[in-house]
C-alpha cells in the first residue's frame, strides 16, 4: 500500500499546485468566471480525490493489496529505463545530427544491443525501416525532417 | 424519403476512389493492430493523426473510423487462435473461441466471428443512420447549461464504469481538464500554464499526449517482460459454420448487436462493455449454460457481434452531440477539430458530405473486413509469428517520427516522452489514462459551456437545475456518484470489475 500512498500524495501535490497556479491566473467572479476558474475547480477536485485514495490506502482490502503487489512483482526496471533514455537521446540529437543518422543509431542500439539480433538481421531491418520511413515522410508526405550537420 | 437522399449523399462520397482507398487502409491497419499484440486502436489512431493533416477531413475520419471498427474484427483472431485478446473488446471471445480451437473447430469459430461481426456491423450502421437525425433534432435545442451537464454526466458514467478505482478515475478526469486548459484562454486571450514555452501557447497537442499515454507507455510496460507468442499448430479448415452452428448463433448475433449498439451509445460504454454484457446475457438465457467456457459457439458470436455494433453505436453521441463517448471517439473529435470542424448537431447541416460519407463508408468497410478476415485469414495467422522484439522498436520509431512531424518540433516529442513515462507509472499505480484523455479533449468545450451558462444566469448555479434536460443529467450523475458510495452497490460494482479482470 506504500505505492498507493506515494501516488496519492503526488496527485495531491499536483492538485495544490494547480489551485495555486489558477489563483494567479485570476478566478474572476461567478457572474464572469476568469481564466483560472475551471483549472481551480479541477485542482480542488484532484486534491480531494487524492485525499480519498490516501484514506482508502489505510483500510486496504486483501485482493486489492495482492493486485497492486502483482503489478510490481518481478519488475525489470532497466529495460523501460534504457528505452526512455534512448528516446531522450533521440530528442537531443535529432535536430543537430539529422533525421537519418539519429534514426540509424537509435534502431541500431535497439535491435543490436537491446534485443540482441544478429548483425545480418539488424542491417536488413535497419535498411528497410529507414528506407520506408524516409519515402513515406520525406518524399510522400513532404514532412521537412531535420537534415542536421551532415546535410541529410 | 429523406433516408434515401442521405443514403445517396453518403454513398456518393464513400465510393470516391480516394475514400475507398483510405477506408481500405483504415480497416487493413485496424485488422493488423487487432491481430498484433502490444498496440491497440487508440495508440494507432494517435500515431496516425499527423498523417491525416494532409488529407481531406472526410477521408481522414473514414480512415480513422476504419481503424477502430477494423480492430474489433482483428482482435478475435488472436483470441481464438492463441488465447490472447489482440484488443480489450475481444477478451470474452477467448473463453469459448480458444476452446473451440482446441477442439479442432478454429475454422467455424473464426467464421462465425467474422460473419457475426459483419452482420452486427451492418445493423450498427443502419441504426446509426436511423437514429442520428432525430437525435440531432433534440440536440439542436441544447444550450450551454445542457451541454455542461451532459459532459459532467459523461465523466461520471465513464468513471463509474472504470475498471479500477472510481476515485482515481475521477482524479484523472481532473488532471485531463488541467491539461486541456493549457495554452491561450479563448475568451480572454491570457496564456495559461505555458511556463514561457511558446510552443505551449496552442496547448498540449492531442497526438503527442495520446501517443505517449497509450503508445509509449504500452511499450515500456511490454518490454519489462518477454511476451510469449504461442501459435496453435492445427490447420484451420472449414471457415463456414454449419447449419447447426448458424441455428445456435444467429439469435446470439442479433441479441449481441442490440445490446452492443445501445451500450456503445452510453458514455464510457463502448465495445468492451458491450462484449461482456452480451456474453453474460447469452449465458443466462441459454438452455445449455454449462457449455459456456467449453467451446459454445454462442459465446463467440454474441461478444463479437456486440463489440462491432458498439463500435458503430459509439459514433452517435460524437456525430450528433459533439460529445465523445469513449477515448477513441475523443481522438476522432480531436481529428475533426484539427480540420476546423466542430462536431455536434450542426455537423449534419454544415458538413452533410462528411456526416453521411463517414457513415456510408462503414458499409464498405464492413464488406472489406469480411473479405480481409475470411479468405485472407492465413496472412494474419502468419503475422502472429512476428516477434514483439521486432515490432516494438518499429512502433517506437514511428511514434517518434510521427510526433516530430506534427509541428517539426522536438517539444512534441518531449511531451510524448513525458506522457509515456507518466502513463507507464500511472499503469503501475493503477490509474487509468482513458478518463484523462477524454477530459482533456472535452475541457475547452466544458469550460466555454460552463462560463456561458454562468454569464447567462448572472452567476447562479440554479440555471443547471431549472432546465429539464440539464437537471435530468445532473440528477442521474449525482445518483450514480451516490450509489457508488452505498456498500452493497459498491461491492456489486467491484465484483463485476473483478470478474472482468479475472477473465482478462
Amino acid at each position: 500500500m506504500q505505492a498507493e500512498r506515494v501516488g496519492s500524495l503526488f496527485w495531491f501535490a499536483v492538485g495544490l499546485i494547480s489551485m495555486y497556479g489558477s489563483t494567479r491566473l485570476g478566478l474572476g467572479t461567478l457572474r464572469e468566471p476568469g481564466s483560472g476558474f475551471l483549472p481551480f475547480l479541477a485542482g480542488c477536485f484532484i486534491a480531494l480525490m487524492a485525499i480519498l485514495v490516501l484514506l482508502q490506502s489505510f483500510t486496504p482490502k486483501k485482493e486489492a493489496r495482492a493486485k497492486l503487489a502483482a503489478l510490481w512483482e518481478g519488475v525489470n526496471w532497466h529495460r523501460p529505463l534504457i528505452i526512455s533514455l534512448l528516446i531522450l537521446g533521440f530528442i537531443l540529437a535529432l535536430e543537430s545530427l539529422g533525421f537519418i543518422p539519429t534514426s540509424f543509431f537509435l534502431l541500431l542500439i535497439l535491435f543490436r544491443w537491446v534485443e540482441k539480433f544478429p548483425w545480418r538481421k539488424v542491417l536488413i531491418v535497419l535498411l528497410l525501416t529507414l528506407g520506408s520511413t524516409y519515402l513515406l515522410f520525406d518524399i510522400f508526405l513532404k514532412a521537412s525532417l531535420p537534415r542536421g550537420i551532415l546535410g541529410f | 424519403m429523406e433516408f434515401f437522399a442521405n443514403f445517396i449523399t453518403g454513398f456518393s462520397v464513400a465510393l470516391q476512389p480516394i475514400n475507398l482507398m483510405f477506408c481500405f487502409l483504415g480497416v487493413f491497419i485496424g485488422t493488423l493492430i487487432g491481430v498484433l499484440p502490444g498496440i491497440g486502436p487508440v495508440g494507432t489512431m494517435a500515431i496516425l493523426l499527423p498523417v491525416t493533416y494532409g488529407i481531406p477531413p472526410t477521408t481522414a475520419i473514414i480512415m480513422l473510423a476504419g481503424i477502430y471498427y477494423g480492430a474489433q474484427y482483428g482482435g478475435s483472431t488472436t483470441s481464438i487462435l492463441v488465447n490472447i485478446p489482440g484488443e480489450a473488446a475481444s477478451v470474452v471471445t477467448t473463453l469459448d473461441g480458444y476452446q473451440m480451437a482446441l477442439k479442432g473447430r478454429a475454422g467455424p469459430a473464426l467464421g462465425i466471428a467474422a460473419f457475426g461481426s459483419f452482420i452486427a456491423g451492418t445493423i450498427g450502421v443502419i441504426g446509426l443512420q436511423l437514429l442520428a437525425p432525430p437525435l440531432v433534432a433534440v440536440a439542436l435545442r441544447f444550450g450551454p447549461p445542457e451541454y455542461s451537464s451532459l459532459m459532467i454526466l459523461g465523466f461520471v458514467i465513464l468513471t463509474y464504469l472504470a475498471q479500477k478505482s472510481m476515485a482515481k478515475a475521477l482524479m484523472m478526469a481532473g488532471v485531463g481538464i488541467i491539461l486541456g486548459t493549457i495554452g491561450l484562454d479563448t475568451m480572454t486571450g491570457m496564456p495559461r500554464f505555458t511556463f514561457g514555452i511558446p510552443e505551449l501557447l496552442d496547448g498540449v497537442g492531442l497526438a503527442p499526449l495520446a501517443m505517449g499515454l497509450f503508445g509509449i507507455s504500452e511499450i515500456l510496460l511490454n518490454v519489462e517482460k518477454k511476451i510469449k507468442q504461442e501459435l496453435l499448430t492445427t490447420k484451420i479448415k472449414g471457415l463456414f459454420p454449419t447449419r447447426e452452428d448458424w441455428r445456435r448463433a444467429i439469435g446470439a448475433i442479433l441479441r449481441g448487436s442490440g445490446s452492443g449498439f445501445f451500450l456503445g451509445i452510453l458514455p464510457g460504454g463502448g465495445a468492451v462493455l458491450g462484449s461482456f454484457v452480451s456474453y453474460a446475457l447469452e449465458k443466462r438465457i441459454s438452455k445449455h449454460p454449462e457449455e459456456f467456457g467449453k467451446g459454445a459457439i454462442e459465446g463467440v458470436a454474441a461478444p463479437e457481434a456486440a463489440n462491432n455494433c458498439a463500435a458503430q453505436g459509439a459514433f452517435i453521441p460524437l456525430l450528433t452531440l459533439g460529445i465523445p463517448s469513449n477515448v477513441v471517439m475523443a481522438i476522432l473529435l480531436g481529428a475533426l477539430m484539427i480540420h476546423n470542424i466542430t462536431p455536434g448537431p450542426m455537423l449534419v447541416k454544415e458538413h452533410p458530405q462528411l456526416f453521411w460519407g463517414v457513415i456510408s463508408s462503414m458499409y464498405m468497410g464492413n464488406i472489406m473486413l469480411l473479405v480481409l478476415n475470411l479468405p485472407l485469414i492465413g496472412l494474419w495467422v502468419q503475422l502472429l509469428r512476428v516477434p514483439y522484439a521486432i515490432l516494438f522498436p518499429l512502433i517506437l520509431y514511428i511514434c517518434l517520427i510521427g510526433a516530430y512531424v506534427i509541428n517539426n518540433s522536438v517539444i512534441d516529442v518531449t511531451i510524448m516522452l513525458l506522457c509515456g513515462v507518466v502513463g507507464y507509472l500511472m499503469r503501475k499505480f493503477e490509474y487509468e489514462p482513458a478518463p484523462l484523455v477524454l477530459a482533456y479533449v472535452l475541457a475547452p468545450m466544458l469550460e466555454n459551456a460552463l462560463r456561458q451558462s454562468l454569464i447567462l444566469s448572472g452567476g447562479s448555479f440554479g440555471i443547471f437545475m431549472v432546465r429539464p434536460i440539464s437537471a435530468g443529467c445532473l440528477v442521474v450523475a449525482a445518483g450514480l456518484l451516490f450509489s457508488s458510495l452505498l456498500p452493497r452497490i459498491r461491492q456489486k460494482r467491484e465484483k463485476i470489475v473483478a470478474k472482468a479482470k479475472e477473465d482478462e
